[in-house]
């Protein structure tokens, strides 16, 4: 498999304005030993050209994805919107774990209520959907790897194709 | 660690399961489940619809990580599980299935969406992942004491009508279930009609139902609960699958949309067989406007009453039959003041229509007819279930079918139309003939003819 990192940014305006709103994230990573674990992550950031994507966790919900990301930097990143379940997972094997920069606790801030008021009209209770991305902002840290793969997983029978540039 | 029984809300999907798996070469991935299955203190089902990258990787590494949110208070719970086995049929295959089934029928998307297998995995280990959560919300009561008082209110009913009417109240009373039906499956195994119901505008008797047909229907034919917690999502990700569907040309197999008999804004539903010695009676089923309205505890509280009901009603049936013989009654002189009453009957399916007004078909037509036969040639007004039972002018399918439930139906029907003829229980095991004009009986023997007016939807086709 070819794992160089692509000349273009894998992520398009239209998929850049997707992955920072009222999405779902979720982080997988793999152990040493192949065992997978899984986080939610509380916002992202992305980099001006688009090619970096930095996704904000809270350490304490997540001690296994950190060790994994020490280990060995493989990282599966899943956006999801619950109302309409467009999903798109990227891959990518150079994690790291970073600090947080100015901004980013406004910007959980703003990411948990985005998420909440998609949930609620869907049906949801407000103190469930808080719950779900709950987490003490002090102990936010940040996952940034670059994305080399797309993959769209809306479910139905295009699920699991990749997505190319320009590709939704 | 939390026992998986005390969480298995979170296996409910009404917040998406999220997977993470890891291929051989060490690549991990996460998926979304649409589905997964409470199966036993140490054991989860999830279904497997497609082949994709998550099961090409449990194929390869066993281990996946589950996390899973409680539906009302959004506590989350991290799972590690193993891959273990894919059941393709048996109860718990047939369960997920039909579950699947029910939401894809409900949308149109029987045939597109539909369940390959049950994947069970074992749980190895569940933590809770830190993080504040609100109380959850206070229990509505104590089920079990709930479901003692509907234990003994039905243990006390002796007959088939009040124990449907009894098993319809206690759900409203005890367990703050408003809208409520029983069905019976006919004799030809093909269909359900309504028998009781309780909480709708219309009392909807007679109305049928095939078999594998909604939520009812499927529970019937895969002899197992149904439980729709979340409808609005739930019709959201089949409609969301549908939208990809058309859109990548595979339209095939797509069905007109079933309109669900009912709440027309039901968000919860539970359709429980009653069974009883091996054989399906018919279903008993719940609905509610609310989300998440039926929990797993509603389910195995609605498994139990209908595992009374069922043995009760079975007894019923056989044990409303009086020994003795019918008292010879008076003849009654036929009513002769007033227009007489057309009452056709077509040979064809047994249905009955007084004055052109369709009133029932099958068997319950065929009762009808052959006791108005008996009034109209000899003046009886006094019927013995017994002897209807063995009446070879009434085709009962077989010697165990429901004649009481037949007779609550006819019964019910009268009444709702207003008919000019009523029949009322007389005594255990009797009935009683009521007619209040004069009758001119026409029996037809050629088919019915297709000018006549529309059948009802609820009497549309099939033998009740």
């Amino acid at each position: 498999m070819d794992h160089q990192t692509p000349t273009y940014p894998l992520i398009d305006p239209d998929a850049a304005l997707f992955i920072s709103g009222a999405v779902s994230i979720s982080i997988g990573t793999r152990s040493a030993d192949m065992l997978p674990n899984l986080t939610r992550a509380v916002g992202c950031r992305l980099s001006p050209d688009r090619s970096r994507l930095h996704l904000l966790i809270s350490r304490e919900q997540s001690a296994a994805v950190l060790t994994d990301i020490a280990d060995n930097r493989e990282i599966a990143v899943v956006f999801s919107q619950p109302s309409t379940h467009r999903t798109v997972q990227y891959k990518g094997r150079d994690a790291r774990i970073e600090t947080t920069v100015d901004g980013d606790h406004d910007r959980v801030r703003r990411y948990r209520d985005a998420f909440v008021g998609e949930l609620v009209p869907l049906g949801y209770s407000e103190h469930a959907a808080r719950a779900v991305v709950d987490c003490r902002l002090d102990d936010v840290v940040v996952i940034a790897f670059s994305p080399e793969k797309a993959f769209n997983q809306t479910p139905g029978p295009q699920a699991g194709l990749p997505l190319g540039p320009g590709a939704r | 660690m939390p026992r998986l029984d005390l969480i298995r809300e979170c296996l409910e999907g009404t917040i998406p399961a999220m997977m993470a798996t890891c291929a051989s070469d060490g690549t991990p991935n996460i998926a979304y489940l649409s589905q997964s299955e409470f199966v036993d203190e140490r054991h989860v089902a999830l279904s497997y619809q497609f082949f994709n990258t998550t099961r090409r990787n449990v194929l390869e590494n066993p281990h996946a990580r589950l996390i899973v949110t409680h539906p009302l208070n959004g506590e989350r719970f991290r799972m590690l599980i193993r891959y273990l086995r894919t059941e393709t049929d048996g109860p718990l295959f047939e369960r997920m299935r039909a579950k699947l089934a029910g939401i894809a029928s409900h949308t149109g998307m029987s045939g597109v969406f539909r369940l390959l297998g049950s994947d069970i995995y074992e749980v190895l280990d569940i933590e809770r992942v830190p993080g504040q959560v609100a109380a959850p919300p206070a229990p509505r009561r104590n089920l079990l004491a709930a479901l003692r008082v509907c234990v003994e209110r039905l243990a006390a009913c002796t007959e088939l009508d009040g124990l449907l009417n009894t098993a319809l109240h206690c759900l409203e009373a005890q367990f703050d279930i408003h809208h409520t039906m029983v069905l019976m499956l006919d004799g030809s195994g093909t269909r359900l009609y309504t028998v009781a119901s309780r909480g709708y505008e219309t009392s909807g008797i007679g109305a049928e139902i095939a078999l594998g047909q909604g939520v009812i229907g499927v529970a019937a034919r895969e002899g197992t609960p149904i439980r729709i917690g979340h409808m609005t999502l739930d019709t959201a990700y089949s409609r969301a699958i549908r939208a990809a569907t058309l859109e990548s040309g595979f339209t095939d197999g797509l069905e007109t949309e079933i309109p669900l008999p009912g709440l027309p804004e039901s968000r919860s539903q539970l359709a429980v067989p009653i069974k009883t010695c091996g054989r399906l009676l018919g279903v008993l089923y719940v609905e509610s406007a609310q989300d998440l309205r039926f929990s797993y505890d509603d389910e195995d509280l609605l498994v139990t009453l209908a595992g009374q009901l069922g043995a009760a009603a079975m007894q019923l049936n056989h044990g409303g039959d009086t020994a003795e013989p019918v008292e010879s009654s008076v003849p009654l002189p036929a009513p002769t003041s007033g227009p007489p009453a057309v009452i056709r009957h077509y040979a064809e399916n047994d249905s009955i229509f007084i004055d052109d007004d369709y009133l029932i078909k099958g068997v319950a037509g065929s009762i009808l007819w052959t006791l108005l036969t008996d009034f109209v040639a000899r003046g009886r007004h006094s019927f013995s279930n017994r002897e209807l039972r063995v009446d070879p002018r009434i085709c009962l399918p077989d010697v165990s079918d429901n004649l009481e439930a037949r007779l609550i139906l006819l019964r019910r029907r009268l009444i709702d139309r207003d008919a000019c003829v009523q029949l009322d229980k007389a005594g255990r095991g009797h009935l009683q003939l009521t007619v209040r004009r004069p009758l001119q009986l026409v029996d037809v023997i050629e088919n019915l003819p297709h000018t006549r007016p529309p059948l009802t939807a609820s009497t549309a086709s099939g033998r009740p």
